[in-house]
């Protein structure tokens, strides 16, 4: 199931030479890609109030560390722990406290019998492919609204394993979470969707 | 036995190949005599492909290019 992303090597490395030249479209290519990656990963730790200051922050210390960093990790993954460390030591500062329980709809227990067994028929989704998904604007539209509402962690995760390919381990050690806590916020996102596309449809 | 809300409830971790071979059994054992769970895995597997291809992302105001101008003149950079 899991895609294959790999990392260019080459061309990150020429990346990095060229904002260290001070180029103004290396600048805006690496702020565009991972701006809202980063966003993600702050509002998820650190919550909607914060965020855009951690990452601010965040920028200002990647840009002005760059000449030492070593290529060990991607770019995204290097950018993303700045982030995180930056996120965590503020919540250390506001001690907010996070609940994983934030705006979870499970699969309602009335679909099922007291054994366990549905109750009701599930149907495939034959005709509709993906690309027969997204070819409906309305659907895309409230797919995106419907991300846009989940809670920052899902979000996060989401966005970090599906979306970016990341690996597990890479993601709970920026989100600071047990694998066993990534995968439920991973599973709740996409049963939410999973019903927002199973509500559109019935309707 | 594994029942369907047990495959509604490890349907991403199976997907993802993240079960211990005991339950992934389970599951498969189960998904040979319900056709209701194997098309509702399908359903998630196409729910995870509809979302990666459309990847909603974050919203935000920042100015991108204001901010990537700043960046570039940091008076260390």
């Amino acid at each position: 199931m899991k895609k294959i992303f790999k990392r260019d090597q080459t061309n990150e490395k020429e990346l990095i030479e060229q904002l260290i030249k001070g180029d103004s479209a290396a600048f805006e290519l690496v702020v565009g890609t991972y701006h809202s990656l980063m966003l993600s990963v702050a509002r998820a730790i650190i919550g909607q109030a914060f965020a855009d200051e951690v990452v601010q922050d965040a920028w200002v210390s990647a840009i002005k560390a760059l000449p030492k960093f070593e290529g060990r990790s991607s770019l995204k993954t290097w950018l993303l722990q700045i982030t995180s460390n930056g996120a965590k030591t503020r919540v250390r500062r506001e001690s907010r406290q996070l609940s994983l329980d934030d705006g979870w709809e499970s699969i309602s227990a009335d679909k099922f019998d007291h054994t366990g067994h549905r109750l009701d028929d599930v149907l495939p989704w034959e005709e509709d492919t993906p690309d027969a998904l997204l070819e409906n604007e309305q659907l895309q539209a409230i797919i995106e609204e419907r991300f846009n509402s989940l809670p920052a962690n899902q979000r996060a995760v989401l966005t970090m394993y599906d979306m970016e390919g990341m690996e597990m381990k890479e993601i709970c050690n920026i989100l600071d979470l047990s694998a066993s806590n990534v995968r439920v916020l991973l599973h709740r996102a996409r049963t939410t969707l999973h019903h927002t596309i199973e509500n559109y449809r019935d309707n | 036995m594994f029942q369907c809300k047990d495959v509604a409830e490890e349907a991403s971790n199976y997907l993802d190949g993240d079960l211990p071979l005991k339950k992934r059994i389970g599951i498969l054992l189960h998904l040979m005599i319900c056709r209701c769970c194997r098309n509702y895995l399908q359903q998630i597997r196409k729910t995870i492909k509809t979302i990666t291809n459309i990847y909603p992302k974050e919203q935000h105001n920042t100015d991108v290019k204001s901010l990537a101008e700043k960046l570039r003149n940091l008076p260390e950079n």
